[in-house]
């Protein structure tokens, strides 16, 4: 990577080098190569030299390692299999029922060297010190608007400018604390700013798992490079927030997010499990005596900080948009009253226009007395006559932008490419722009740099093409009162011909940044133990081959608090469970069981249906009314004694019924549902097996096209073993805090309720005393292995009640279940002011029972002789089960799901 | 004129609301015209007011409530002086006005150009243009045209209570040719700001007379909303080139359309200046009452 390097390559990276400079296609012609390092001549000028690339991309090769290129398609591979692994998805307008579409991640980094930063860096710190003062000023004086300065339309105009911020001052002294930047290289080699992100920008998690995978793909480039650190910078952000709340450095800081469905939720919960936030909705806070709160099980927490990722116009609906559920009435009132910073400060929105570039240079100059060191890219707002004039007859070498974002009452459109229009199209556009001036912005259209992507074509075979990129960078805000740029960013692709967002499906790669001190040429390697320390907060561990490990030795689970919790707020507190999250762990918890009971049903259904004891009326009327019970089958479908095939046909169809709210894969999907929305709590292992469970369910539906038991067979099986792994997962791999207390009492009422009534259902049909029935309710009781071992073939009603109902060490037997949620509801006795402990005195004690002080149980007793006190006692496990879910549901959730409404007269 | 203004909104609430925050815009304002004596704001259940001046100089309360309550009581009691400021005309013409509000680099900015911009319930849209312009013949004076205007919107609407809510678009009661006084504010304003002119909507109250030899009624009066255009050449008139016009009644007048009326507060539409705006938690369903008295107070004359 020295120079000397450079000029005695080895004949390996060589060879490497030439194989990739002719397989490697080359930009368009005039547009910037990032492979080469150069623009691309039009072809009537012969390439002089193809081969040659760019020291970057040179250092880059020399440190692929021996197996050099032969690697990259593992190491694609790889990638993909990581971002599978790892969950990383971009939903679009995900739609309950669809599956998650995959992060997009490309194979290279985008590599900048220190000059290319250095020009970045410095500008982009002075573009943030500018909109903070244009910002300070909208609300503030509003000098610029009376001097002329930035037109009324660019502020008062903007939709997104709010009147109710007005002459609020910022609470901690600035209005913004991060912002993004949008850029891209120019055929002269040099950044040009594109757009600026203020509302709520996204990026910054997608970019610390881009540079998760990347850096473990290529450690040894990665450490050549070497490659500048991001972890110091989202602790800065973290710290700045914190020092500048009223609470200080023990300020509780959240993360507002929009919900599962908002296309970027991964990132929130990454974000927040990754920075040690609260990650929270709009319901799950309230305003009370103008200060934030957080709703949780242990009652109102107060919260100072809000890192927010809804958009301003729906953060308050007492103030701004009436009809909005994302935010919290009440929150402006708050940020009024000094009480919570809001990062960024509500109303930053007109920041984000197009148009203001072009004013942005006059007010450096006049705001700052400087000149603009990252240059942005010509623009014209239409709403200024003499502007318009000028760039009107020059449609077709210009981007036609929309002034204004879409809102509630202005319509707005997608930018168009000038040279792409034809000449009526034109002519159209230009009427538009003079019917309505104000709402257009015209940019020059500029050929934006290519950067070496890894493609997989169909047919597997690899190739290196090239794709138009922007960059996005940040600047956060320091604990100095100012502000400094993540050494890093998002790098997003877009097809051959133009740019495309992520939500058009675009790609994005890694940012590397190299370290200002490369410059000397025998800079010292950066020691390798702490390159990985600084890679992020929790992983501490990877491996440094080749190829990389997707294995994590430190725990990710969030239970854990995050290094970078440990050192900003050294007191341990108490992990604060969100009455949502504890409804949907909740839910999660019935849902799981449910699904887990439900298989089990129908597997034992369709198992008797084709054995032996198909005939056996008790054991057919039994499946047909538990199937019925539980919504296994549609209504009117005829019982198993009647239409033998045809019930079993519907079992087998109802597995996957959509419109069944019941059927067996309704609940899996509730659980993945109900765990979207806790996800910062799971694990990636937990969550992706939750995905994985759900989709190969779905996914053998059309495998089984003529109703063949045996296949479904297989599959029941391969789901059920699923399923032990997530409950695996959840009592093993989750941390115990109230939220699992909930999901567990969750799992436990279900059971209880599920076996209580099937153990009746068969109590009523007298079918115990056969022994086809005796063993059916066995094997759903999953005890059929416990009952061998323990009775070996006394099927007596004593053996029964003893493993099925009163035993202590059954953990499916009714006593276990009974007395495990008993503890579970004493333990959460510390809550609502112990609640919860009268509440377990409700479900019935049946372990501390001894069979012949309820029935008389004598050795000649038969089952007749206990139905009526069996039945009994069963009946108050179902009451109490359901007592139990009513009163926990009451006593916590209510006020998280509780209908808002707004009024006006 | 010393009038009395008695505002009175009543909510019950069934189930309980558990928590509900509110924000009124219930305080007459102090304008060349009008003079607040005093004002009073009682809310029932009690709750600690929180006052503030907003963005458009409107005076603001804020109060929560934090326990379940069945029902809100709010009732604002003003009284207030009302004068005219002198008439005089403008000649400034329509053109005029909206060029002195097209932005050029470089030369000041108006104070009030914020008002100039499209918003939720009085958006910018082609219809008002076409409905409008025939009142704004070239080189017409903007006074002259705007009250124009203001007059033939009340002979083509018709006033008609509940054929329309707040939540109608000034757009839908264009083509309806009906509404209520907010609708005819909303397309008034929204006229004014398509043709590029700064325009802003006023709530506030009208004192109205009873039906000849029949007494004031108590609490039959109603909240009223008319529409204001900014004249820059009558900037430094007392009425700071405010021109009110009532559609609804065909009253215009510089401040104020005339002694009769009070002001509440001004905002680019109904949303800035809601006299009472709430969010709930819990609670169902509610039923809501207003009762506002306009009348007249005889102040014994001291010389």
């Amino acid at each position: 990577m020295s120079e000397s390097r450079d000029s005695c390559l080895d004949n390996l990276d060589m060879q490497a080098m030439n194989w990739l400079a002719h397989q490697a296609l080359a930009a368009p012609a005039g547009h910037w190569d990032e492979l080469r390092g150069r623009t691309i001549p039009p072809i009537a000028e012969a390439p002089k030299d193809q081969t040659q690339m760019s020291k970057v991309w040179q250092t880059f090769i020399q440190h692929l390692g021996n197996d050099g290129l032969e690697t990259l398609r593992l190491r694609m591979g790889n990638l993909q299999r990581q971002v599978r692994d790892n969950g990383i998805t971009y939903n679009v307008y995900a739609a309950t029922d669809q599956p998650q579409r995959p992060w997009s991640l490309d194979l290279f980094p985008l590599m900048l060297d220190h000059k290319d930063w250095a020009q970045i860096e410095t500008g982009v710190m002075q573009r943030m010190q500018l909109l903070e003062r244009i910002m300070a000023d909208a609300y503030g004086p509003q000098k610029l608007v009376l001097s002329g300065q930035l037109p009324a339309a660019l502020v008062h105009g903007h939709p997104s400018y709010l009147p109710a911020m007005h002459g609020v001052p910022p609470v901690g002294g600035h209005y913004l604390s991060l912002a993004a930047f949008d850029l891209a290289r120019g055929p002269d080699g040099s950044w040009w700013l594109l757009s600026q992100r203020t509302q709520a920008p996204s990026g910054l998690g997608y970019l610390l798992e881009n540079r998760q995978i990347v850096s473990r793909l290529f450690p040894q480039a990665f450490e050549a490079y070497p490659v500048q650190r991001l972890a110091q910078t989202y602790r800065t952000l973290l710290d700045s927030i914190k020092a500048r709340c009223p609470a200080g450095a023990l300020a509780h800081i959240a993360l507002l997010t929009p919900g599962p469905y908002n296309e970027t939720y991964f990132e929130h919960a990454y974000l927040a499990r990754h920075l040690g936030l609260s990650l929270v909705q709009g319901n799950d806070l309230t305003v009370r005596d103008e200060k934030l709160y957080l709703k949780t099980l242990q009652g109102l927490h107060l919260v100072h900080g809000l890192l927010k990722r809804v958009d301003d116009e729906w953060l308050d609906p007492l103030e701004m948009r009436a009809d909005s559920t994302l935010g919290v009435p009440g929150l402006l009132q708050a940020v009024r009253s000094g009480n919570v910073l809001v990062a960024n400060t509500p109303g930053s929105g007109f920041l984000e226009s197009n148009a203001l570039l072009g004013f942005m240079p006059a007010l450096a100059r006049d705001l700052l007395g400087q000149e603009l060191q990252l240059p942005a890219i010509p623009s014209w707002w239409c709403g200024e006559a003499a502007a318009l004039q000028d760039v009107l007859p020059r449609i077709s070498s210009c981007v036609i932008k929309p002034t204004y974002p879409y809102n509630n009452h202005r319509q707005s459109f997608e930018p168009v490419q000038g040279h792409m229009l034809s000449r009526r199209e034109q002519d159209e556009w230009a009427g538009r722009i003079l019917r309505d001036p104000d709402a257009h912005t015209l940019q020059s259209w500029l050929p934006l740099s290519h950067q070496p992507t890894w493609q997989v074509t169909a047919n597997a075979l690899a190739a290196i093409e090239s794709r138009p990129v922007v960059l996005r960078v940040f600047a956060v805000a320091n604990a100095q009162g100012g502000w400094q740029v993540l050494p890093g960013g998002l790098a997003r692709l877009g097809t051959r011909d133009g740019i495309a967002s992520m939500q058009r499906g675009g790609s994005s790669a890694d940012v590397w940044v190299q370290t200002s001190s490369a410059l000397s040429s025998d800079s010292p390697p950066v020691i390798a133990g702490d390159a990985r320390q600084s890679m992020s907060f929790s992983d501490h561990s990877f491996s440094d081959s080749p190829l990389g490990s997707p294995q994590r030795l430190a725990p990710r689970d969030d239970e854990y608090p995050s290094d970078m919790g440990k050192a900003a707020a050294p007191p341990q507190r108490q992990r604060l469970v969100t009455s949502r999250a504890g409804e949907n762990l909740f839910w999660m918890g019935r849902y799981t069981e449910r699904t887990e009971n439900t298989l089990r049903l129908v597997r034992l259904s369709l198992e008797i249906l084709s054995s032996e004891n198909q005939n056996l009326p008790h054991l057919l009327h039994f499946i047909t009314g538990m199937a019925t019970r539980h919504g296994l089958v549609r209504v009117g479908v005829p019982a198993a004694t009647q239409a033998h095939r045809v019930f079993e046909r519907s079992l087998i169809a109802g597995l996957w019924d959509k419109e069944l709210a019941t059927s067996v894969g309704f609940n899996l999907r509730a659980v993945r549902l109900a765990a979207a929305s806790v996800r910062e709590r799971l694990s990636t292992e937990h969550w992706r097996l939750l995905e994985q469970a759900e989709s190969r369910f779905f996914n053998t539906e059309h495998q089984v096209n003529v109703p063949d038991t045996l296949a479904v067979q297989g599959i029941l099986t391969e789901t059920s073993q699923m399923l032990a792994a997530l409950t695996g997962a959840q009592t093993d791999r989750m941390s115990r805090d109230d939220g699992w207390r909930l999901l567990s009492i969750g799992r436990h009422i279900e059971r209880l309720q599920f076996l209580s009534s099937a153990l009746s259902e068969a109590l009523q049909l007298g079918m115990l005393s056969e022994q086809a029935g005796y063993d059916t309710v066995l094997d759903l009781f999953d005890s059929t292995i416990s009952f061998h071992a323990q009775y070996q073939q006394t099927r007596t009603p004593q053996a029964l009640v003893d493993l099925l109902v009163t035993n202590a060490d059954n953990p499916r037997s009714l006593g276990w279940v009974a007395h495990t949620l008993r503890s579970r509801l004493r333990r959460m006795g510390h809550l609502a002011d112990g609640a919860t402990v009268p509440m377990a005195e409700r479900v019935p004690h049946l372990i501390e029972l001894t069979s012949e002080s309820l029935w008389p149980l004598q050795d000649k007793s038969t089952f007749a002789d206990i139905a009526t006190p069996l039945h009994a006692t069963l009946a108050d496990c179902q009451t109490a089960a359901r007592d139990v879910s009513d009163q926990l549901c009451g006593l916590f959730f209510t006020h998280s799901g509780e209908a808002r409404y707004s009024v006006g007269a | 004129m010393r009038l009395t203004i008695t505002h009175e909104t009543r909510y019950r609430y069934s189930p309980s609301v558990q928590t509900a925050q509110h924000v009124a815009h219930l305080q007459p304002a102090n304008t060349p015209c009008q003079k607040v004596i005093r004002h009073g704001l009682q809310i029932e259940p009690e709750a600690c007011l929180k006052h503030n001046i907003d963005a458009f100089f409107n005076h603001r309360a804020y109060w929560a409530l934090i326990s379940p309550h069945d029902g809100l009581t709010v009732r604002a009691h003003s009284e207030v002086e009302t004068s005219v400021v002198p008439n005089v005309s403008a000649s400034q013409s329509w053109e005029a006005v909206r060029e002195h509000f097209r932005y050029r680099g470089g030369q000041h900015g108006d104070v009030h150009s914020g008002m100039v911009f499209g918003s939720h319930h009085a958006p910018v849209h082609e219809a008002f243009r076409t409905y409008a312009l025939s009142s704004f013949m070239p080189g017409r004076p903007l006074m002259q045209a705007a009250q124009e205007l203001t007059a033939r919107m009340h002979r083509d609407f018709r006033y008609q209570t509940a054929s329309t809510d707040i939540n109608t678009p000034a757009l839908e009661a264009l083509q309806e040719k009906r509404g209520v006084c907010q609708d005819f504010a909303h397309i008034l304003v929204s006229c004014f700001r398509t043709l590029g002119l700064p325009a802003r909507y006023v709530s506030g109250y009208l004192l109205t007379q009873p039906p000849p030899g029949q007494p004031r009624l108590v609490g039959s009066d109603a909240s009223h909303a008319w529409a204001s255009v900014y004249l820059p050449e009558l900037a430094n008139h007392p009425s700071q080139g405010w021109l009110d016009l009532d559609p609804t009644n065909n009253r215009c007048g510089l401040a104020s359309p005339g002694e009769d009326y009070v002001r509440l507060a001004v905002g680019r539409d109904f949303a800035d200046v809601s006299p009472l705006r709430g969010v709930l938690q819990g609670g169902g369903t509610h039923t809501l009452e207003v009762a506002v008295t306009v009348s007249p107070l005889q102040v014994p004359v001291s010389k």
